[in-house]
């Protein structure tokens, strides 16, 4: 074997390492069932829930109400995101601006954001908008939060240092500022997409006509509980499979950092 | 004298990156009761770990003896100075230097009377109640010197204790430690970089290798100390000991850097 | 007396950009209501909210609302740091605990709590025992995780100088590893905070059962957006009043913050 396949199987054998607690606790999930020392309409067994998550995705019903949660988080997500790196660098270069709207962003970012969706739901009614808006509000203050604190924690040395090169007010701003930032920006995308999946579900199951929370709503109302869990797991493992998606984006963007920041 | 710590054969070795790192190669080292033992030697060579090992912290391949006995990890009667961040943060001086007396069997009031002596003697009588993070570095050491001594150790393991402090403040530390050891005759194996406060303080000095690390030279060290730091560092006997370890030292870290560089 | 006056004037002038903006919104706001910019339904006036809130204080129900609520959350978050820091500490102290219970936690750090109402809903019903269980599972996972790092970042300095003065193990895990893990479970415990807060809140507003959540629902099926807005003002207090608590407490309890 070379080193480099050597060094891919031994990091397979590693990462199959890391699962199998996982498995041990799905044996024990599945003991819990066969045994009867549970009873399975309260806790259906791993086969039956894996059982309902292939009907269903084959079936499409989970797969296409998945998407339509995806859809909603990941746009409020975006936008919020946009508009809050643009606020927080907006805040972190004038310190008029921040101290002007520094209180009203600590202040919201108290508020629960959940909180919001009776009146968006006011606003917009049900549907993709309202849970949209949720989505966009929730996201916008952790993302200011933290470019503003990567922003003005950049060294002024560095910013002399490109000046003294000849660099405008712009360039400063996108090859000195914004990357000294990415990796605090990171970490507030990484925050916010936790926040964009709890207000999308929580949207949904306040009040919607479509989407995972609704969906594992209406099974646990019908009694069908082994779909009701498999909804719950996919949206455990989308959720799963989304943050260590932004980790590599990360790992990738981030690979010249000095902290290591970009080995996920 | 008795021996009161014997070290034979001693090797450690680290798993790093990819390959091993041989921090120390069958090192052996004894020392007597009562006596104060300095060990010195090129950066990395190993010092620190060997005095972790007798401090029982760390593993490791051959024989270390305190009174004829194995060590089975850390113990009371090792007492141990760590060269900065040993203080327990959540707890004020006073409380600090109680710490390891809860252990003991003492009445309430004994322990009082012990850490009221011990602050009075490092001269803190006015931070009893303050936080470490209040502290200068020199007084931090101070507490943790005296949270040492209020257990009464046999054997007194000293790890750059002063290392972390600017040149003043540490001859301070230098001349109270003397003056602790003299007035209590412990057993103390000191690790130093600094080779001039090595001949200032003890009377044997150990010069370790480049790493793998194990003793290449002793020193004794025979110093009349009664005549003041002054007249004592401004001698000629002081000056010859310390030239000569400074230049065996030297040998050792040139070595390294050509193996280094080989 | 001129003391008062002083420090309210410099209070004023240390705050004074944060009171413009505030002040501002504010004004905004009302004037908005007051020209009808919005319908009323969208847009009620800032002294419509502020009456109604201080209408709801009066009856009582805001209050009850608020016990109601904030039981839950500081139920749940009290099981969740209890269980969490236990957990933290083991999983540092023994490899087998971490290795068993680290890719759970992994895989349930990112994922919406929020999706297991229905579970909880199912399990152990609508009432406050539900609620409060949720809130704990939302919580537990940062309280770990951070309880785990701190523990592993504890310098072994301080490990050893503890074991070299007698610890037993026993003392050891809770007498010096959690005390030194003080200052980041308590900044996990910020962090949760406004989490406990939110599951609670829309626990309630999802399943019925009491206090300001399900009062909002109430609120907003029957289109009274003053008490919509009443409701979303005063949980935003208490988002707020929460967390210069705990900034208070910190600053109050050396053994809280995080020292160099």
């Amino acid at each position: 074997m070379t080193s480099a396949t050597a060094r891919a199987a031994g990091r397979g054998a590693a990462w199959a390492w890391r699962i199998v607690p996982i498995g041990l606790f799905l044996l024990v999930w599945q003991a819990l069932g066969s045994s009867r020392l549970v009873d399975t309409s309260f806790l259906p067994t791993p086969i039956m829930v894996a059982h309902a998550l292939g009907d269903l995705l084959s079936g499409h019903e989970i797969r296409d109400n998945l998407l339509v949660t995806l859809w909603r988080a990941i746009a409020g997500l975006v936008a919020g995101a946009a508009a809050g790196i643009a606020l927080g660098v907006g805040m972190a270069r004038s310190a008029a601006f921040r101290g002007y709207l520094a209180p009203i962003v600590g202040a919201t970012y108290s508020l629960p954001k959940t909180a919001l969706v009776p009146l968006l739901i006011l606003w917009f009614g049900i549907g993709d908008r309202m849970a949209i808006a949720a989505v966009f509000l929730t996201c916008l203050l952790p993302v200011v939060v933290h470019t503003v604190h990567g922003v003005t924690a950049t060294p002024p040395v560095l910013v002399w240092s490109a000046q003294a090169l000849g660099a405008s007010r712009r360039q400063v701003l996108w090859r000195v500022l914004l990357p000294h930032a990415l990796p605090d920006i990171f970490t507030g995308l990484r925050v916010a997409l936790g926040f964009a999946f709890v207000v999308a579900i929580s949207a949904e199951m306040i009040a919607s006509t479509a989407g995972i929370g609704r969906l594992t709503f209406m099974y646990g109302e019908n009694g069908a509980y082994d779909y009701m869990f498999a909804a719950v797991a996919s949206v455990v493992l989308v959720a799963f499979l989304a943050d260590r998606a932004l980790l590599g984006l990360g790992a990738v963007c981030l690979r010249w950092h000095e902290s290591g920041a970009g080995e996920a | 004298m008795t021996t009161k710590i014997r070290i034979r054969g001693v090797s450690k070795t680290y798993q790093s990156g990819d390959g091993h790192v041989h921090a120390l190669d069958r090192t052996d080292l004894a020392v007597s009761e009562g006596e104060f033992v300095s060990i010195v030697g090129p950066s990395g060579c190993g010092k620190s770990t060997l005095l972790y090992i007798v401090g029982g912290f760390i593993a490791a391949d051959g024989e270390v003896l305190v009174d004829d006995r194995a060590i089975a990890g850390p113990g009371i009667e090792r007492g141990v100075v760590f060269q900065e961040y040993a203080l327990f943060p959540w707890l004020t001086v006073r409380r600090n230097i109680l710490y390891g007396l809860e252990n003991r069997d003492l009445a309430a009031a004994a322990r009082n009377r012990i850490a009221d002596r011990l602050i009075g003697v490092i001269g803190l009588k006015s931070f009893e109640h303050r936080y470490p993070r209040e502290l200068s570095g020199g007084m931090k050491q101070r507490v943790a010197l005296a949270r040492t001594l209020a257990c009464d150790p046999a054997i007194l393991l000293l790890d750059e204790p002063f290392g972390a402090l600017d040149a003043q403040t540490r001859e301070v530390m230098q001349d109270e430690l003397l003056r602790i050891w003299l007035e209590t005759r412990k057993t103390v194996l000191m690790v130093t970089h600094d080779v001039t406060e090595a001949v200032f303080l003890s009377n044997r000095i150990c010069v370790m290798s480049a790493r793998p690390g194990r003793i290449v030279e002793e020193f004794v060290v025979d110093l009349d100390r009664s005549v003041g730091r002054e007249r004592l560092m401004l001698s000629d006997a002081f000056n010859k000991v310390r030239n000569e370890v400074w230049l065996a030292v030297r040998k050792q870290a040139v070595m390294a850097a050509q193996e280094a560089i080989a | 007396m001129a003391d008062a006056a002083g420090i309210t004037r410099r209070w004023i002038a240390g705050n004074a950009r944060a009171l413009v903006s505030v002040g501002a919104v504010l004004i905004a706001w009302e004037a908005a209501a007051r020209l009808e910019l919005a319908p009323p339904l969208f847009l009620p006036s800032v002294s419509a909210v502020a009456s109604r809130i201080a209408a709801l204080t009066a009856d009582g129900s805001l209050p009850i609302d608020l016990a109601v609520s904030l039981a839950r959350t500081f139920a749940g978050l009290a099981l969740a740091t209890a269980a969490g820091v236990t957990l933290g500490i083991a999983m540092a102290r023994s490899r087998a605990l971490h290795w068993l219970f680290d890719p759970l936690v992994s895989l349930g750090f990112p994922a919406p709590k929020i999706a297991f109402i229905p579970v909880f809903i199912l399990w152990f019903g609508i009432d406050s025992l539900s609620k409060v269980l949720l809130v704990a599972f939302a919580c537990v996972f940062p309280v770990v995780i951070a309880t785990y790092d701190a523990a592993r970042a504890v310098r072994r300095t301080i490990v050893w100088s503890a074991q070299s003065l007698g610890t037993s193990r026993r003392r050891l895990m809770w007498g010096v590893l959690l005390p030194a893990c003080q200052p980041r479970i308590f900044a996990a415990l910020r962090v949760a905070m406004p989490v406990a807060l939110i599951t609670t809140f829309t626990s309630e507003m999802v399943a019925g059962g009491g206090g300001m959540g399900a009062s909002l629902m109430y609120a907003q099926r029957f289109f009274e957006s003053a008490t919509v807005f009443a409701y979303i003002v005063v949980m935003l207090a208490l988002g707020l009043a929460f967390d210069n608590a705990m900034l208070m407490l910190r600053a109050r309890i050396p053994a809280w913050r995080e020292d160099g």
